[in-house]
């Protein structure tokens, strides 16, 4: 029986149930015994009658303190298996003792041999259909036991003289007859009450797996509605340094062109004030740039499905003739050292080359003059290694988990180049983790920074 | 002669220029500290007649504990200050003291127009 953990509670509450029934049916009965003595005094033998009630009514108080014991059980595998081997005994006790009070009172001849049908309604609900089946089957043996054992005389009948005709019991045809009937009509019950609540529990389970489902859909939601809103907040927190980093130098051109148009600057002063107006809009025009490629990086992550496979080692000899000019105008050594035979990598150029430009230009800009800046290009089994090393400024260690945010700059840094941005190497993480590559950094204050980031071999994605 | 002296504290170097320019072309003496401690220093040393305080440097209300320290100090009680902000957003509303007594004559928001500015700067130094 597959039942869920809802329908195994009902069997535990269905066993009160059936207790409480018992009670009514022991009364009952018992004002039957009584009111047939009082309109047919001398029809029913009462002692043996009252007796079988009683014996009802004592195996019920039994099963009432075992019920209270069962509830107090912990184990729900446990107190299910009891239930179900409790709903069985309880069953058969209840069929032996029907079918005993019908014995004692005319056996088939009482025309409350209709009330098997109850007990199999009962079966049916409470147990598998087989059970159920096997119920039936117990029900209609003990019945046609009953009606047999008269019949042939091994066991006494007793009348109902003056209620039916007293010799029906020794009609071969009506016993047999009354058997098939009985039998049937158990049987036709128990399959009817069995399918109509086995549809019930499968629609009850059908409901209980919408519930859960949409219990885990919500839950699914909730948990996608919880990442939009870090990632708006994110993009809010975004947007306000933005603002701050753009108005900052927009404040100081519009002072400027106050300072000279408003006349509040000498003559002398002018040229000076405009020139520090032309060094913000440059640095200004810098900062838009670096955002625009920022939200290119931000981007990068959509478009690296469709990048193709490309060699690193082409972007990085094309960004390498750009920047040995400024290498050797810093009187910087730069040496490049690409590995033979590099597997490609899945990556747009454009990225790549600006992942190697920022990563070199830093390295020439934050190095002394005299210094050295080296780069290589490898592969190991799974990634393409590209390293940038300089003998430059270094970072300090407690800036080293911070260079790679947004705006972020160290103090040394601004102290040597005060226009920076701070996005440079935003840009480069973001570009190198979106073709699902890694970037670190290891660095000695005043002896220098080493950039290493992996990409990912073409093949291998 | 000059009409005033004037001290600028604010981290922003382009900002101090800028008002430097202007005040002095105005013929005030005008000097100019980077962060709330130097400029402390400086008003001891200079006695100014009036600072420009920006509210905000390296941390959000490091102008208002230099204005607080300011009504501390009996020597420096009566310096007048203009309090510059440029807090035009509401994240840092809650640093913004409410409940204190704010020694500050007036407040301005970036960018300062300097006509008021110096106006302003006439205007407190006359009296």
């Amino acid at each position: 029986m597959e039942e869920q953990f809802p329908l195994q509670a009902e069997l535990i509450e269905r066993i009160d149930w059936l207790i409480s029934l018992r009670w009514l049916a022991v009364v009952g009965t018992l004002l039957t015994i009584v009111g047939v003595h009082v309109c047919f005094p001398g029809l029913l033998l009462q002692g043996p009658l009252v007796a079988v009630t009683t014996a009802i009514a004592f195996y019920n108080l039994l099963f009432y303190f075992y019920a209270r014991r069962l509830h107090a059980s912990r184990s729900t595998v446990l107190k299910l298996r009891q239930s179900t081997v409790f709903a069985y005994v309880q069953i058969a006790l209840d069929l032996i003792a029907l079918t005993t009070l019908l014995h004692l009172a005319g056996g088939v001849e009482n025309p409350f041999v209709l009330f098997f049908v109850f007990h199999m309604i009962i079966a049916s609900i409470l147990l598998s259909p087989t059970a159920s089946f096997l119920v039936a089957l117990l029900a209609s043996s003990l019945f046609a036991a009953m009606a047999l054992l008269e019949y042939k005389g091994l066991v006494p009948h007793h009348n109902l003289v003056g209620l039916v005709n007293p010799e029906l019991y020794r009609h071969g045809t009506y016993v047999l007859a009354s058997i098939l009937v009985m039998s049937t009509t158990l049987f036709l019950v128990v399959y009817m009450t069995s399918s109509i609540s086995a549809r019930l529990r499968a629609r009850t389970n059908q409901l209980l797996e919408v519930s859960r489902s949409h219990e885990a859909k919500s839950r699914e939601l909730e948990e996608l509605n919880t990442k939009l809103q870090k990632l708006d907040a994110a993009r809010t927190k975004f947007m306000v340094t933005v603002t701050h980093e753009l108005r900052a130098p927009v404040a100081t051109i519009y002072s400027c062109l106050d300072l000279v148009l408003g006349g509040f600057a000498s003559p002398e002063k002018e040229r000076q004030i405009l020139e520090r107006a032309q060094q913000r809009t440059t640095e200004l025009l810098d900062l838009v740039k670096d955002l625009l490629e920022l939200t290119g990086a931000r981007q990068a992550e959509v478009q690296a499905e469709e990048a193709e496979p490309i060699q690193l080692a082409d972007v990085l000899r094309n960004v390498e003739e750009l920047m040995r000019v400024e290498a050797e105008n810093k009187d910087l050594f730069l040496s490049v050292d690409i590995a033979p035979n590099l597997p490609l990598v899945r990556a747009k150029p454009e990225h790549m080359k600006t992942v190697w430009t920022n990563l070199l230009s830093n390295a020439i800009k934050y190095t002394e003059p005299g210094g050295i800046v080296v780069v290589s290009l490898s592969h190991n089994p799974e990634y393409v290694v590209g390293v940038v090393r300089d003998t430059g400024m270094g970072i300090p260690a407690e800036d080293l988990s911070r260079i790679f945010e947004e705006f972020y700059r160290t103090a040394n840094a601004r102290a040597i180049c005060p226009q920076g941005t701070g996005v440079g190497l935003a840009i480069v993480k973001r570009m190198v983790e979106s073709y699902g590559g890694k970037i670190w950094v290891e660095s000695e204050l005043g002896r220098g920074s080493k950039f290493t980031f992996m990409l990912p071999k073409a093949c291998n994605r | 002669m000059a009409k005033g002296k004037v001290l600028i504290i604010d981290d922003d170097p382009d900002f101090v220029e800028v008002v430097r320019t202007a005040l002095e072309t105005d013929d005030f003496q005008v000097f100019s500290a980077a962060d709330g401690s130097q400029g402390l220093a400086l008003m001891r040393r200079e006695k100014p007649d009036l600072v420009f305080l920006d509210v905000m440097m390296a941390h959000p209300t490091e102008g208002v504990d230099v204005s607080e320290a300011m009504r501390e100090d009996p020597a420096l009680r009566d310096i007048r200050v203009v309090m510059i902000t440029a807090i035009t957003d509401t994240q840092y509303v809650g640093d913004f003291p409410t409940d204190r007594y704010l020694h500050v004559d007036q407040f301005l928001t970036k960018p300062v127009p300097l006509a008021e500015l110096l106006e302003l700067t006439n205007r407190l130094l006359k009296k």
